[in-house]
C-alpha cells in the first residue's frame, strides 16, 4: 500500500473483501474452538478476595471493639493485620507459581507473572510493615530500644530467628524482581535465587503458630490456616511434578527435525504418542526441556507455531542467546520434556467474531498457529525489518487463501514513514475499517506491542478486546 | 507497576481503616453502650474463671495505663457486633481498660503454695507475678530467685509469652509449681 519499494509490500490476501463482507468461498474445515469466557478468571479473582477477607477475619472477631488505648496497641493491631495479610499473600504467590493447569489456562502464564510481580511488591511491603510495627510496639511494651528488642525477639521467642531469615530472603528476592536489577542478571541466576522463596515459605511457617495471636490456640482458624498451607503444597506438587510426569510419560515427545526458517530462526518439529489427545490451542506455549547435552538443565518457554494436527508439534525459535543457539544443533530423536500447555492467548479467548493480528518478528509464531483456529475473515499485519525477516511466507499465503485472511506485510524499521503511517490510529482504521469491533492479538517485541496498544486505544478499541503476548515471564 | 502501587496503598488504607474501626473510642462507646443496660458495671459475666477486674496495683506502669475503675474488656467475640450502629446510650462508665488480669490456680509444692497472676493486653502477656510464695529463709530465697527470673514486665514470662520457661537452678520445685499455675492461667486467658 504505502511502500511499493519492497517486494513484500502491499496486501496479500485471500478472497475476503477489505470491508469485511462474508467470503463466498466454502468455509475451511477446522471450526473455531468454542469460546472460553472470562468466567474461570473471575471465579479465581473472587476466590482471592474471599481468601483475603477470611485471613483477616479472625483478627476482627478476636479483637474487642475499642480495646486499643495507646499507640502501642494500635501498632500491635496493625502489625497483626499486616502479618495475616502477608501470610496469605505468600501462599497466593506460591500458588500462582504452581503451574496448576487450571491457573495456566484460565489466567494464563504471562498474566500470572505480571500479577506475581505486583503481589510480590505488596507482599514485601506487608512483611516489612508487619516486622517493623510489631518491633516498635513490643519495644515500647518491654521498655526496650528497638535494637534491644530485636535481640529479645531473636533470643527469647520461639521460631523468630527463622522468621527473620525468611524476611531477609523475601527482601533479597524482592530486590532481584526490580526490573533494572533483573535485566542485568543472567536469567538462570535470577531463577535459582528465586527458588529460595520456598525456603522463606518454610522458615516463616513456624512463627505464625508459636507467636501468632490468632493462630496460637487450636481451633478452626489454626486448622484452616494449616489446611491452606497443605493445599498450596499439594497444588505445587501436582502442577510441578505429577501433571508433567503424567503428560510426558503419556506423550513421550522427541525431536523429529530442525529446519531453518531464516538465517536466525529455526523450526523444531516434534513427534510423540497420542498427539491427537493433547488439549492445546494455537497461541499457547509449553516450557520445553530438551534432554541433550548442555540443554537439559534449562527449560525455556516457546509457543506452538502450528495448530494441533495429531501428527506433529512445531515451535519456531529465534536465536537470541546461548540456549536458543544450542537448539540449532539438536539431533533428531532427542527426548523432550514439556510442561504445559499454558496461556490465554488463543482463539478461544476471543470476544468478537473477527480478529486483527499484529505480529513483529518471531512473534508471528503463535499467531500463525492461531490463524488456523480463528473464525474466517481475520486480518494480519506482519511487521518485519527486512523482507528476509519474514518467516513462513508460503504458509501465510496458503492460510490467507484457506481461512480468508487478509495479510499485510509491513516492512521497514520502526521510524520509516510506511510503518509509522500504518501503525497510527488512522492507518489502522484505514487498513481495517471495522477494527473497533475486532479482537486484536498482539505479539512481538515490547516496543512494538506498547506502540500498537497506544495506537489501538486511540483508535477506540476497548482494552478487553486487546490480547497481548510479549514473550516475557 | 501501577497495580502494585495501588495494592500497597490499599494495604495501608485497609489496615488503617480496620484499626480505626476497631480501636476508635467511638466504637468502644457503642460497645459499652450496648452492654451497659444489661450488665451492671464490674460484674461482666465473662466466660473466664479467675478473672480479676483490677490490674495489678503493684506495678505503676501498668496501673497508669489501665483506667482506674475501668471494667475488664469482654474477651472473645464481643468485637464482632461492634460496628452495628446502636443508639448512643448515655454511658457513665469510664472507657474499658484494655488490660485484664488472670490468675492461675493455687499450686501446692514442697515449700508452700503459690498462684501466678498474669496481666494481658489483648492476647499478649505484659506482666506476671507469683502470689503467696513463702517469704522466709531458704524457701524465701528460692521464691525471690524465681520471681526475679520469671515475673515482672520484662521477666521471662513476658519475653517468651508462654509457660515453657527454663528452670531456675536450685529452685526446681518452685519453678515447676510456678510454671504449672502459669500454664493454667494462660489457658484460661486464651
Ligand atoms: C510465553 C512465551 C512464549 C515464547 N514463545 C517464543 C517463540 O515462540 N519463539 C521464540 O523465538 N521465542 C519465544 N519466547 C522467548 C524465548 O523464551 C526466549 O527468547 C529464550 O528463552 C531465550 O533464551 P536464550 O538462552 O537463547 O537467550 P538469553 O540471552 O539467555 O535470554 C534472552 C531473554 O529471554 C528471556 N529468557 C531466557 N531464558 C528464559 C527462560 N528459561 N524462561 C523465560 N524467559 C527466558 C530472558 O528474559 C532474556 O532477557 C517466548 C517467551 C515466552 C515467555
Amino acid at each position: 500500500m504505502t511502500y511499493q519499494d519492497t517486494w513484500a509490500a502491499g496486501r496479500r490476501t485471500g478472497t475476503t473483501p477489505r470491508h469485511g463482507g462474508r467470503p463466498a468461498a466454502p468455509v475451511s474445515p477446522t471450526p473455531a474452538p468454542p469460546r472460553r469466557g472470562p468466567g474461570g478468571r473471575r471465579a479465581l479473582a473472587l476466590l482471592f478476595w474471599a481468601g483475603l477477607v477470611a485471613a483477616v477475619l479472625p483478627w476482627w472477631l478476636d479483637t474487642p471493639a475499642g480495646s486499643m488505648k495507646d499507640t502501642g496497641d494500635l501498632l500491635t493491631a496493625a502489625g497483626r493485620i499486616t502479618g495475616l495479610v502477608a501470610g496469605y499473600l505468600l501462599l497466593v504467590q506460591v500458588l500462582m507459581m504452581s503451574r496448576l493447569g487450571a491457573l495456566e489456562r484460565w489466567v494464563g502464564g504471562e498474566r500470572i507473572s505480571r500479577l506475581h510481580r505486583d503481589v510480590g511488591a505488596t507482599l514485601l511491603v506487608a512483611v516489612l510493615a508487619h516486622l517493623s510495627l510489631l518491633l516498635v510496639a513490643y519495644a515500647e511494651a518491654d521498655e526496650q530500644s528497638v535494637l534491644g528488642e530485636v535481640g529479645v525477639l531473636l533470643r527469647d521467642y520461639e521460631d523468630l530467628l527463622s522468621a527473620f531469615v525468611a524476611a531477609g530472603i523475601m527482601v533479597l528476592v524482592g530486590l532481584t524482581g526490580i526490573r533494572a536489577i533483573r535485566t542485568v542478571m543472567p536469567y538462570e541466576l535470577w531463577y535459582h535465587l528465586h527458588l529460595a522463596s520456598y525456603a522463606a515459605l518454610l522458615l516463616g511457617f513456624g512463627h505464625q503458630f508459636s507467636n501468632g495471636a490468632q493462630l496460637h490456640s487450636p481451633g478452626p482458624v489454626r486448622t484452616g490456616w494449616i489446611a491452606a498451607y497443605l493445599l498450596v503444597l499439594a497444588a505445587l506438587l501436582w502442577g510441578r511434578v505429577v501433571a508433567p510426569l503424567h503428560f510426558n510419560l503419556r506423550h513421550r515427545l522427541r525431536v523429529a527435525d530442525v529446519v531453518a526458517e531464516s538465517p536466525d530462526t529455526i523450526s523444531i518439529y516434534l513427534t510423540g504418542r497420542r498427539l491427537n489427545q493433547i488439549d492445546m490451542l494455537g497461541g499457547q506455549y509449553f516450557r520445553w526441556r530438551f534432554l541433550a547435552r548442555g540443554c537439559w538443565w534449562q527449560s525455556h518457554p516457546f509457543s506452538l507455531s502450528a495448530a494441533a494436527n495429531g501428527r506433529w508439534l512445531r515451535l519456531t525459535v529465534k536465536v537470541v542467546g546461548r540456549h536458543t543457539a544450542d537448539l540449532r544443533d539438536l539431533d533428531p530423536g532427542t527426548r523432550v520434556w514439556a510442561e504445559g500447555p499454558s496461556g490465554t492467548f488463543t482463539a478461544a479467548h476471543r470476544t468478537k467474531e473477527r480478529a486483527l493480528l499484529i505480529a513483529g518478528g518471531s512473534g508471528i509464531a503463535p499467531l500463525r498457529a492461531m490463524l488456523e483456529e480463528l473464525p474466517p475473515g481475520a486480518a494480519l499485519i506482519y511487521r518485519a525489518r527486512t523482507p528476509a525477516d519474514v518467516l513462513m511466507h508460503p504458509e501465510l499465503d496458503w492460510l490467507a487463501q484457506a481461512r480468508h485472511t487478509s495479510v499485510w506485510y509491513v516492512i521497514g524499521s520502526r521510524d520509516d514513514p510506511g510503518p509509522r503511517q500504518v501503525m497510527s490510529p488512522d492507518g489502522l482504521r484505514r487498513l481495517v475499517p471495522d477494527v473497533a469491533r475486532r479482537d486484536v492479538y498482539l505479539c512481538g517485541p515490547a516496543g512494538l506491542v506498547e506502540e500498537s496498544v497506544r495506537a489501538l486505544r486511540a483508535a477506540g478499541i476497548p482494552r478487553r478486546q486487546i490480547h497481548l503476548a510479549t514473550f516475557e515471564l | 507497576m501501577r497495580r502494585a502501587l495501588l495494592a500497597i496503598t490499599g494495604l495501608a488504607a485497609g489496615t488503617t481503616a480496620l484499626v480505626v474501626l476497631k480501636g476508635s473510642p467511638g466504637a468502644s462507646q457503642v460497645a459499652t453502650g450496648e452492654r451497659s443496660p444489661v450488665v451492671p458495671a464490674g460484674s461482666d459475666p465473662a466466660a473466664l474463671p479467675g478473672v480479676a477486674p483490677t490490674p495489678d496495683p503493684s506495678d505503676p506502669a501498668l496501673s497508669a495505663r489501665a483506667t482506674p475503675g475501668g471494667r475488664q474488656s469482654p474477651t472473645g467475640r464481643a468485637g464482632a457486633d461492634a460496628p452495628r450502629p446502636a443508639a448512643p446510650a448515655p454511658t457513665t462508665s469510664a472507657p474499658r481498660s484494655t488490660l485484664r488480669t488472670v490468675s492461675g490456680p493455687q499450686v501446692t509444692y514442697e515449700y508452700g503454695t503459690l498462684s501466678v497472676q498474669i496481666t494481658l493486653s489483648g492476647t499478649r502477656i505484659v506482666n506476671a507475678t507469683g502470689i503467696g510464695m513463702p517469704q522466709s529463709g531458704q524457701s524465701g530465697r528460692r521464691s525471690d530467685d524465681v520471681q526475679a527470673t520469671y515475673s515482672g514486665t520484662s521477666g521471662e514470662v513476658v519475653r517468651k509469652q508462654s509457660a515453657d520457661l527454663d528452670t531456675v537452678s536450685d529452685a526446681t520445685a518452685t519453678s515447676e509449681a510456678y510454671q504449672r499455675s502459669l500454664r493454667a492461667a494462660i489457658d484460661r486467658a486464651r
